[in-house]
């Protein structure tokens, strides 16, 4: 109890006085510290991304550091909150303004002029992704999109086939086949995906988020919620009951449902953990054209208070740009952001070659719009998005109260 | 808490004094002043020297006083400040009075934080204290092997609170594994627990009942020491099993019960690692605020959501709730508890 407070308090107090510690040394070698989320797989290929690095700019050493998603933000913004936060740090969209207003981020344009980092030659427009009212706050290193990760041989077995455009209507009678014929639920739930209900909204003209609040109204989640609770009882989405104690294995692995949403460059990692074949499908719309996706991306950002702003954005450069660490990350961080890179790594297995088509039929049918703003509190207002969705879904909380309290949430979030 | 119970697990506040036949013992201060020898009078030492003394015991003391001050006494203290703030990590604290306070007890989440608590002390508590009774009436019999009893029965209070177990125990308790299996076998095909935020937090009350090996070393050492002509005197008069159990040992005992019932309230109050793990899928203590107990949502808005003058504020709460129970049971013990004569 009062551990958790005075502990983190105490720990403030020693990251205080420790900071600014073991960043230079006598012979002009220098210490940047970068950390990241991710797995085991991605360390691997950062540690050998970086000892490239370390090879082709002998003065400069990097000390890594890496936890799962949610671990890494906590620590992160104990860190930042300290004074302490790492030079260099992935980072993504949802975190921009967030730590901009906390004067964390590193405004990297000044880095940009002095020719320490290229901001030529990123594919689709990316190198905009990072910039929050005039100021360069993250470079990305790849994109992603939503996308439906389908078992193939239930869909095949069921005989649907989903084709670009193709509606929400017969995304859902596609799901009820599946349901009829295949013993396992349509889809793993949509419901609780705030990044998925973002494109729904988008589709109808409007967003999850404006720049300093929500974009749709009680209302809107609503109804959204209310179909989804129906469907979750007849079975067209799986049961949370089963989904929840199979995590971290996804329900479609565990063999509970035919599909889900979440985000293309995820799809590597089905492959690895069940035993079926899996492919991308493309969003239902509601128009039968527009799918309201954009892309996203992982960014790399830098700290306002790092020592080593120069050498911070030479590191972020090589991360981004080298062809060589292109090959080395694949499509890990989703499909590289830079033209050098995108051409480096050609993808030979069947799940990489699948993001490819996936992304590319996106820029070239022209779907893709500008993203969502997100403003500070997104993060939290996700959160508090996927865990009042889940408590509607078990059943614990009437569609209602789970919305009136999602808004309070929200606000909260959003005002502080 | 922890630490004293493991490290330690026979010195009791109140122990049972050694006893003559009978049944008196030296009125002195229970816990270490019973057998030592008077000090040699005529030694008084000089006054200069006592005060030499007292600073070289403050010295050896330092570190201890300067961690105490520093970790424990000084953070209290800033939290104390921070509960009447509005505080985000990053900016200056903005004083904002009792607002936290309003808020907190106008938050349905931190009612059923509260509620989910409440639950987990009151169920999870006297089972385990029942267990480790039990446990303890059987290990008291001088039988082979007993040895080697008590240490596997004490072994899960060593191990119990690791991220480890707490990550088997979601196995076990998950659907189409062990206890869901076993359900089966009664007929009960109600699935696994861990995905019902109804009964998720009876894995969490399991866990816990299974650690009963530390109070149950306490409960043997206070039943090693209950004199056997009582048992001996009262079979003579015909009482059976239950009777001796309930007018001899239960009374003999009540200190060493007080004392294990305190400790394991206190606690329970501070469940935090098991419930966070146990319940964590996506959502922090989950499904659906299943094992989202106070302390879990007390980490929620301090390190998720920045809000650490509301966290403060949380932990300001639960340290006077914890006061509070801890008065009642304190001012409760007159009723039940039997100090023997003179120990008190």
């Amino acid at each position: 109890m009062l551990k958790v407070a005075g502990g983190s308090l105490a720990a403030l107090g020693l990251t205080a006085a420790g900071c600014g510690t073991g960043s230079g040394s006598g012979d002009g070698t220098v210490t940047i510290r970068y950390s990241w989320w991710g797995s085991e797989d991605r360390a691997k290929r950062i540690n050998q991304s970086i000892a490239l690095f370390e090879k082709k700019f002998p003065k400069i050493k990097i000390k890594t550091d890496f936890q799962p998603y949610a671990d890494f933000w906590k620590k992160f913004n104990t860190q930042a909150s300290g004074g302490n936060a790492p030079d260099v740090f992935q980072n993504a969209i949802g975190f921009l303004r967030k730590y901009d207003a906390k004067n964390v981020l590193l405004d990297l344009r000044e880095q940009a002029g002095a020719g320490n980092l290229r901001l030529d030659g990123f594919r689709a427009g990316l190198e905009k992704f990072g910039e929050v009212d005039g100021k360069l706050l993250g470079v990305p290193v790849g994109s992603n999109s939503m996308a439906l990760v389908v078992d193939q041989a239930v869909f095949t077995k069921a005989g649907v086939t989903p084709k670009p455009g193709w509606t929400w209507d017969e995304y859902h009678a596609a799901l009820t086949k599946i349901q009829q014929t295949q013993g396992r639920a349509g889809d793993a739930g949509p419901y609780g995906i705030m990044y998925l209900y973002d494109l729904y909204l988008r589709q109808q003209g409007k967003a999850f988020f404006t720049t300093s609040g929500l974009g749709f109204t009680e209302a809107d989640l609503t109804d959204w919620w209310t179909k989804a609770a129906a469907r979750v009882k007849s079975g067209i989405y799986a049961d949370p009951k089963k989904t929840i104690p199979a995590k971290p294995k996804s329900a479609v692995t565990a063999e509970l449902a035919g599909c889900e949403f979440t985000w293309d460059n995820f799809a590597v990692r089905y492959t690895a953990e069940g035993k079926s074949r899996y492919g991308l499908a493309p969003i239902p719309t509601t128009d039968g054209r527009k799918t309201g996706q954009y892309l996203g991306s992982l960014m790399l950002s830098a700290s306002k208070r790092t020592k080593h702003p120069k050498e911070a954005a030479q590191f972020i450069d090589f991360m981004v740009h080298d062809p060589e660490v292109g090959k080395i990350m694949g499509y890990d961080r989703g499909v590289p952001a830079t033209d050098a890179q995108y051409q480096a790594y050609v993808p030979t297995d069947e799940v990489g070659k699948q993001i490819a088509a996936y992304e590319k039929q996106l820029v070239e049918s022209r779907v893709l719009e500008p993203i969502t703003p997100h403003p500070a509190g997104a993060d939290v207002c996700e959160a508090a998005f996927m865990r009042l969705a889940e408590e509607m879904s078990l059943g614990e909380r009437p569609v209602a109260d789970a919305v009136k309290q999602y808004f309070t949430e929200a606000k909260t979030a959003l005002s502080s | 808490m922890d630490a004293a119970v493991t490290s330690a697990p026979t010195p009791t506040p109140h122990p049972v004094p050694a006893t003559g036949p009978d049944g008196r013992t030296a009125p002195a201060d229970p816990p270490s002043g019973a057998g030592r020898p008077p000090r040699a009078a005529g030694r008084t030492p000089r006054p200069h020297r006592a005060r030499r003394e007292n600073l070289a015991g403050y010295l050896f003391m330092s570190p201890w006083i300067a961690g105490f001050l520093l970790l424990t006494a000084g953070p209290m203290v800033a939290s104390l400040y921070f509960a009447f703030t509005d505080y985000n990590l990053f900016d200056a604290p903005q004083w904002i009075g009792l607002d936290n306070f309003t808020e907190m007890f106008g938050d349905p989440r931190w009612r059923t934080s509260v509620e989910i608590t409440g639950w987990y002390v009151v169920i999870g508590t006297p089972l385990k204290l029942a267990a480790a009774l039990g446990v303890a009436l059987l290990l008291n019999q001088s039988r082979r092997g007993q040895g080697f009893y008590r240490a596997a029965f004490y072994a899960p209070s060593l191990i119990g609170a690791s991220v480890s177990i707490a990550i088997v125990w979601r196995a076990i308790f998950s659907d189409g594994a062990a206890v869901d299996r076993a359900q089966q076998v009664f007929g009960m095909d109600a699935g696994g627990w861990i995905g019902d935020p109804d009964r998720i937090i009876y894995a969490l009350v399991a866990l816990t009942v299974w650690q009963f090996g530390a109070p149950m070393v306490i409960f043997l050492a206070g039943l090693k020491q209950v004199p056997r002509e009582l048992y001996e005197a009262a079979q003579v008069d015909g009482a059976s099993p239950w009777r001796r159990f309930w007018h001899i040992t239960l009374p003999m005992i009540s200190p060493v019960l007080f004392f294990n019932v305190l400790l394991e309230t206190i606690h329970s109050f501070q469940i935090f690692g098991s419930a966070y793990i146990i319940g964590s899928q996506g959502n922090a203590c989950g499904p659906a605020d299943g094992t989202l107990v106070y302390t879990c949502y007390l980490y929620i808005q301090g390190f998720e959501n920045s809000r650490m003058g509301l966290a403060s504020a949380m932990a300001w709460m639960l340290l006077l709730a914890v006061g509070l129970v801890t008065a009642v049971l304190f001012w409760s013990q007159r009723r039940w508890v039997h100090y023997e004569e003179g120990a008190r």
